[in-house]
């Protein structure tokens, strides 16, 4: 196993820029999650460690080796394919041993080695069949097996759960993460789904429009996003965002809403937006923070509900406030109906002040 | 109630009344097209099994009363002189036709990859100048390519047709061959060379063998293209001894007598290599290779 390191990588095809400047070390062993909606660089972003897309500018290191002009057989990488690419005329025990007679190893221990990875992903009984006489999960299961059979430096995967049925997709996700821990891989792993970053990922990297926008821990992404992108990607359902206006009186910050009512902000909340060089704040909050009341209570704001979705351990309601959807979750045992009247109050600990202008988050230092 | 039901059902009988109706005009229109193409050709049989004056008697001899093999003997018989140039034109035609569809393969298969697979400069403008050619009949080219060849000293040569009829297949090869490769999975290949190979290797041990139908295809299609042609052959070659089939089988007219046994033996022999090959060759037509390959 090795760490890959990507330093300053531009990729640009014509005059669009694919990649923009994106630096990031994945560390021996760490599982690391690149997300972001479609087009925003991530695959490009994987071809260009595994090499099939040479890069404009940059450096990308594996292991102790800079790697921008071999080939990727040279690169020491396996990889895993969204729509699995295995050989169609092979059969499973040829797919899974092609890597190993390109590296020219002994057939015995060819031999050896496909029979552990198949007995490790339990298709031992499969390995005479051809890629067309699988199933979906069996096919995604060969595309792994001929990834880990040849134990190399990195893993690299290109949403390789997006084609897989729900309910297989949270199993496949179970086990990518337990062949994690079990090999202590270095794997790279892309995806547009911030669910399967979050749960599987040791750090997740938040690209768009070519940029990386955030590289840290799912835990520390969600609790600090440093801008509204990566605010609203990250969670489900998407965090809401609120603008608002800044103003100071009686010695409070407040955030005014053009619908009138107004927001008195904590101390520290309040620093935070002293501190933006705007008066156009945006208030972001998950649903899980906001409080709904269904009598008036001071320090909460009037609305109204306008859908209600039961989901079974918990019912989420849609409001709208200063011209943004506000999503809430409340126990299934509080009853709302559609245009209800309700007040939502918020949790000063656990709301996001971002900059109107800029979108990035507000720092109280 | 009962009416709703009953329109319904009066409704659905008429729909598959309908259906049938036009089944069957598809099944008759089936039948026409089959004896339109299949009764010259069992009448091209019939009289090449006859004699001479059987085959210009009138009301025509539906079956030959006296059925014989004399014309096949005769073509195929090295002794006499009719035996000798038959032979020796159908050689001419398969070493031509051969060649033509080897270095056809040879240069298409490339020529489509390269087509489907990079992009470079001028890729467009190359890929419609290759079709280009296809849009003007072949015959406009008959003068042009024959001061070519005298310039060139091709003349009498079969460099020359050769050299004609790859210019005339190699377009729709090299269209024909690059839809297989757009269909083949660029993840494939990308799979291959992260497995170790090289471009050149994922291309001789992946593509290739997936994309045997196209190329089979285009080969069947670059042979009988070049087997069938008159025109240029008719042209270009002026020698007996260098003639292919098409031309050669003039053989058969004479100014005085036809020799239609003669000639309609010809021609079926004529039509046996191209059916042979579509016997050997036509399950790869069907095979749908890339099954199998990724998940949509």
């Amino acid at each position: 196993m090795a760490h890959v390191v990507l330093k300053d990588l531009v990729k640009t095809y014509g005059g669009f820029k694919a990649v923009n400047d994106v630096s990031l070390t994945v560390n021996d062993g760490e599982f690391v999650a690149l997300v972001g909606p479609s087009g925003c660089g991530k695959t490009t972003t994987l071809n260009l460690v595994a090499g099939l897309v040479p890069i404009t500018s940059g450096d990308i290191v594996i292991g102790d080796r800079v790697v921008n002009d071999l080939d990727p057989k040279d690169r020491d990488i396996a990889m895993v394919f969204q729509n699995y690419a295995l050989y169609p005329q092979k059969s499973v025990y040829k797919n899974l041993a092609f890597p190993l007679q390109m590296r020219k190893l002994p057939r015995d221990e060819i031999d050896k080695k496909v029979k552990e990875a198949a007995r490790v992903l339990d298709m031992t009984h499969l390995l005479e069949r051809k890629p067309r006489e699988l199933s979906g999960g069996q096919q995604q299961r060969v595309a792994l097996g001929r990834a880990l059979v040849r134990d190399p430096a990195v893993f690299l995967m290109d949403e390789p759960l997006s084609n897989l049925d729900a309910k297989l997709r949270v199993q496949m996700r179970s086990e990518l993460k337990r062949f994690h821990q079990d090999l202590k891989a270095t794997i790279i792993y892309v995806t547009h789904d911030q669910l399967e970053a979050v749960t599987m990922a040791d750090r997740m990297a938040v690209m768009n429009g070519g940029y990386l926008q955030q590289y840290d821990s799912p835990a520390q992404v969600f609790a600090h996003p440093v801008n509204m992108f990566v605010a609203s990607f990250i969670g489900s359902p998407a965090m809401s965002l609120i603008p608002l206006e800044a103003s100071a009186a009686n010695g409070d910050t407040v955030l005014t809403s053009a619908e009138g009512w107004s927001l008195k902000l904590s101390r520290l909340n309040a620093r935070k937006v002293q501190r933006a060089t705007t008066k156009k704040v945006v208030l972001g909050a998950r649903h899980s923070t906001i409080k709904l009341h269904k009598s008036e209570v001071s320090s909460a704001i009037p609305a109204k509900a306008f859908t209600v979705e039961p989901t079974g351990d918990v019912t989420f309601v849609q409001a709208f406030l200063s011209g943004a959807i506000v999503n809430i979750s409340v126990s299934p045992n509080i009853a709302v109906a559609p245009d209800e009247q309700i007040w939502l109050e918020f949790d000063q600990e656990r709301m996001h002040l971002f900059d109107g202008e800029t979108e990035m988050a507000l720092k109280a230092d | 109630m009962s009416t709703i039901a009953e329109t319904a059902s009066r409704g659905q009988t008429r729909r598959r009344m309908r259906v049938d109706g036009w089944r069957w005009a598809g099944r008759i229109f089936l039948v026409f097209m089959l004896l339109y193409t299949a009764l010259p050709m069992i009448w091209m049989l019939i009289t090449s099994i006859k004699s001479g004056f059987a085959a210009t008697q009138f009301p025509p001899q539906w079956w030959p009363d006296e059925p014989t093999l004399a014309s096949y003997q005769k073509l195929l018989d090295p002794q006499n002189s009719v035996g000798q140039d038959f032979l020796r034109f159908f050689w001419n035609s398969l070493f031509v036709s051969t060649v033509t569809t080897i270095l056809s393969v040879i240069v298409a298969v490339p020529a489509a990859y390269a087509f489907s697979r990079f992009s470079f400069p001028g890729r467009n403008f190359l890929f419609f100048a290759v079709l280009l050619r296809n849009m003007f009949p072949a015959v406009i080219f008959l003068v042009p390519l024959f001061i070519l060849m005298r310039v060139l000293g091709l003349m009498n040569t079969h460099g020359s047709l050769i050299l004609t009829y790859l210019t005339f297949g190699l377009p729709l090869a090299i269209w024909l061959l690059k839809g297989f490769y757009d269909n083949i999975p660029v993840q494939l290949e990308q799979a291959a060379r992260i497995d170790g190979a090289t471009r050149f290797q994922a291309f001789i041990m992946i593509v290739m063998p997936l994309s045997t139908p196209g190329i089979i295809a285009t080969a069947i299609y670059s042979f009988i293209g070049a087997w069938n042609e008159y025109i240029y052959a008719y042209t270009f070659l002026s020698k007996n001894d260098q003639l292919t089939l098409p031309v050669g089988i003039q053989r058969f007219f004479s100014e005085n007598t036809t020799d239609f046994p003669g000639l309609m033996a010809a021609s079926f022999m004529m039509s046996v290599p191209v059916v042979v090959l579509f016997l050997i060759l036509q399950r790869y037509f069907v095979r749908a290779l890339t099954e199998g390959a990724v998940k949509h």
